[in-house]
């Protein structure tokens, strides 16, 4: 009630930097764990190379999600979202004839059409994100399968499966890209001025209004960007493997809210992190790794994954609680 | 040269928030604007600064032109700053981007960060505050909160500028270098608006006063210097308010409390609160909005800690751990203030908002008959006189009045014998209100202890036996009521001009 207490606060602006830190002493931990106990053969730079590898659509998604809960909302058509683009610019390869360039570019294109759709939806119907993205990830569920049926694309562009293939110093090419984009993504929120109003929209919308920002204008951006890094994650998954069918993007979702829950991004809204949202995914890719190299019943994998998430939203929680009380 | 807000009038269903207010501020001046709770100054603001359309009026800029603001940004474009009385930051950013928010500076869209430190330092330093501009504002205490919001309205350059309550979680240091900065844009001719309770910094700083009371200007744009503090007072309570006569039995003062507090700390900031309700009596709880009484009751009912103190019900000692507890084991009934929110399911039945509180009494081996929640629904709708079509009809459909009833008859149900009642009539007409009275006298008549909130004096001095004055989370002062309104409103409103600038 009185005036200056700053021991409280001291604590809880350092906490914000810990969960990042913590994540990358956990990753650190996971790493030195299945290194010793898989007599090193995590060591191998051919494992590493495939653990990173297999990062990069993981890492898409994640950002993809955290843009929307930027502002609040909720993208659950981030996986099917990402398996269409990915079908729709292997049909514009295939089928269409065009050059792989285009057609990564179309696939990136509509990827943020159909999030600015989702936007426009939300914002005109107010309708809340999690309900249309519901409906809309049905339709796209349905078009995914429209583009070829239950077929597979396949020998599409060399060049491309190439560069999916390719890696510089053991760092896979399609690894690069994704932490590229993940500083793009970064360097959009921390300091791009449409990104604070994002930001701003989310962390408190009267406010943000009163302050001439349009909280309408926050979500539609929001939107596009998630439909934007989901058509990102599609392309990748082109490029990485070769052949691509109507399943691609079915296990995305749980990943796909995993990745920023636990790496520290708010659910209310107004917070991000993409270092956190990057690490979580790392972390939970070594749980897939850690799967493999065990051998163990991938069943295993989705009830570790989620009891982490779980356990990172109760933590977040109750930081958010001493918080409050504090005041 | 004058800004005019002439004749401004704002409906919300059921209340009429302003009924013809107008507001004339000359430049160059300081302007009080006064009211008790609900006379409509925060929603004249609200109409000012965009925030609100009004429903008639108009405003008049200084330059001549009639504004129409669409939303808050129209309003700051036409020179209008505010700082509003609940804090608008955004909590994890720095205190110089919440200073800089409403422009913030940009390079190649960019936000370009050395600027925006610079306005911030600038914004702070008029009025000698330092803080660090880096600092997420969610780390700030709520008094240093306040100073960004300060900072961050003086940020946009603005002619008129709006305070609304800006002193009161500052101390009075604070409160002393934010009326400097008042005074420096009186200089620089702008004008300024400040609404506040205490009388005291009112009169230290303004010039000119408008009084608002029931949603109209009784006072337009008159010199402060014409009026005493008493007669401030007079004209914020009013002489237009008949008490209704209630029948009321005496109160059997030796009787052991109902309910009792004794130096009750809350996790929530009371300190050191006492308080007994007896068997029959209406115990009224005044302040104003944020004087922690609503927080009050939610600490009794279990839904916040209580950190030091006693509770005793019926006189035994009693540690109330959720509204389960209260409900079933202390028989205390809360009926919220929030009953669109809190109070009533409005996409449900009479039957189960009423049967809620009951279901494990009326159960039978763990089911419900329908009969029997239909029986509850007609005998409390019947006690009540609430209008009702039948047992099965939505809560939802019944008008503001029969809700704020059925919400009641939940605890009834329930058989509480202790009430807390929270704002019974907000948004109430005027004929529900007077039959909701007399239902509330007619429970404490049958012997439920009430403990009655409100911040509506009239109701007030109508309904309770006893008014206790809470301010800043602390009973300040009890006022024994003789249901006459001029003598007993005074003294209520006095004792709580009194202990605010004590506990700056």
């Amino acid at each position: 009630m009185t005036t200056t207490d700053l021991d409280e606060p001291a604590r809880s602006r350092f906490s914000a930097h810990t969960t990042e830190f913590t994540l990358a002493g956990i990753a650190a931990l996971g790493y030195v764990v299945l290194a010793a106990t898989t007599h090193g053969s995590v060591l191998s730079g051919d494992t590493i190379t495939a653990i990173l590898r297999f990062l990069a659509v993981p890492m898409m998604v994640g950002l993809s999600q955290m843009a929307v809960l930027a502002v609040g909302q909720m993208n659950l058509s981030v996986g099917v979202l990402t398996g269409f683009t990915a079908m729709a610019s292997a049909w514009l390869m295939v089928q269409v004839g065009l050059p792989a360039w285009l057609a990564v570019a179309g696939g990136v294109l509509i990827g943020a059409g159909i999030g600015l759709v989702n936007g426009l939806i939300v914002v005109f119907t107010r309708i809340n994100g999690f309900v249309v993205t519901l409906a809309t990830m049905t339709i796209i569920d349905g078009l995914r399968f429209g583009v070829h049926g239950t077929g597979t694309y396949q020998h599409y562009s060399a060049g491309l499966v190439a560069l999916g293939q390719g890696a510089v110093l053991g760092v896979p090419d399609v690894f690069i890209l994704a932490v590229l984009v993940a500083v793009a993504v970064a360097v959009f929120f921390r300091r791009a001025a449409l990104g604070r109003q994002l930001l701003a929209s989310g962390g408190n919308p009267f406010a943000a209004r009163l302050s001439g920002v349009s909280n309408d204008r926050s979500l539609v951006i929001a939107h596009l960007i998630s439909g934007l890094l989901a058509g990102v994650a599609g392309v990748i998954t082109v490029a990485l493997s070769g052949s691509v069918n109507a399943t691609v993007g079915d296990d995305l979702l749980l990943p796909s809210f995993a990745a920023p829950i636990i790496g520290g991004v708010a659910l209310a809204g107004g917070v991000v992190s993409v270092v956190g949202t990057c690490l979580a995914a790392l972390i939970v890719r070594l749980v897939d790794v850690a799967q493999a190299q065990y051998s163990i019943n991938p069943e295993w994998v989705d009830l570790i994954i989620g009891a982490v998430v779980l356990g990172a939203v109760l933590v977040t929680q109750l930081r958010l609680g001493r918080r409050r009380r504090g005041r | 040269m004058t800004f005019v807000a002439e004749k401004l009038v704002k409906t919300f269903p059921g209340v009429r928030a302003l009924d013809g207010a107008t507001l004339e501020l000359a430049p160059g001046s300081v302007h009080a604007l006064l009211g008790e709770n609900g006379a409509g100054k925060s929603t004249l603001i609200k109409i000012i600064t965009g925030v609100y359309q009004p429903d008639g009026g108009r405003i008049v800029l200084p330059d001549g032109r009639e504004a129409r603001f669409g939303g808050p940004h129209d309003a700051q474009r036409a020179g209008i700053g505010v700082v509003h009385q609940e804090r608008n930051l955004i909590p994890a950013f720095s205190v110089a981007e919440n200073i800089a928010l409403s422009a913030v500076p940009k390079r190649l869209g960019f936000v370009d960060r050395t600027a925006m430190r610079d306005i911030a330092r600038r914004c702070l330093a008029e009025f000698d505050v330092r803080l660090d501009v880096d600092a997420p504002v969610h780390t700030l205490s709520v008094a240093q909160m306040q100073l960004v919001e300060i900072a961050k309205a003086l940020a946009v350059d603005s002619n008129v500028l709006l305070l609304d309550e800006p002193t009161a979680s500052l101390t009075a240091e604070e409160a002393d270098h934010l009326f400097t900065v008042v005074r420096r844009l009186r200089a620089a001719n702008r004008s300024v608006v400040l609404v506040s309770h205490k009388l005291e910094e009112v009169f230290a700083v303004a010039d000119t006063v408008t009084v608002l009371r029931d949603g109209r200007s009784i006072a337009e744009a008159r010199p402060l210097a014409d009026y005493t503090r008493d007669q401030i007072v007079d004209l914020m309570v009013g002489r237009t308010h008949q008490v209704v006569e209630l029948t009321r039995s005496d109160v059997d003062v030796t009787a052991t409390p109902a309910l009792e507090l004794s130096g009750v700390d809350t996790a929530a900031g009371h300190r050191d609160v006492s308080l007994a309700v007896r068997p029959g009596e209406i115990v009224g709880m005044y302040g104003l909005v944020g004087a922690g009484r609503s927080e009050l009751a939610r600490a009794i009912l279990g839904l916040d800690r209580i950190t030091a103190g006693t509770v005793r019900v019926h006189g035994a000692p009693v540690r109330i751990g959720s509204v389960r507890d209260a409900v079933h084991d202390h028989r205390i009934g809360y009926v919220t203030e929030n009953r669109k929110e809190e109070g009533v399911f409005l996409e449900q039945p009479l039957t189960r908002n009423i049967a809620v509180t009951v279901w494990r009494r009326i159960a039978r081996l763990g089911m419900i008959r329908r009969r029997d929640e239909e029986d509850l629904v007609r005998t409390y709708a019947d006690r009540l006189g609430m209008r009702i079509a039948g047992p099965a009809q939505l809560a939802g459909q019944l008008s503001g009045g029969n809700q704020q009833k059925l919400s009641l008859a939940k605890w009834l149900a329930a058989d509480c014998d202790i009430l807390v009642i929270d704002e019974p009539t907000v948004g109430i007409d005027v004929r529900t209100r007077a039959a909701f009275h007399d239902l509330i006298a007619g429970l404490a008549g049958t012997g439920v202890a009430i403990l009655l909130i409100s911040s509506d004096l009239p109701e007030m001095i109508t309904m309770a036996d006893r008014i206790l004055v809470m301010s800043d989370y602390r009973i300040v002062g009890e006022v024994a009521n003789d249901h006459r309104y001029e003598p007993t409103s005074q003294a209520v409103i006095r004792m709580i001009h009194a202990a605010t600038p004590a506990s700056a």
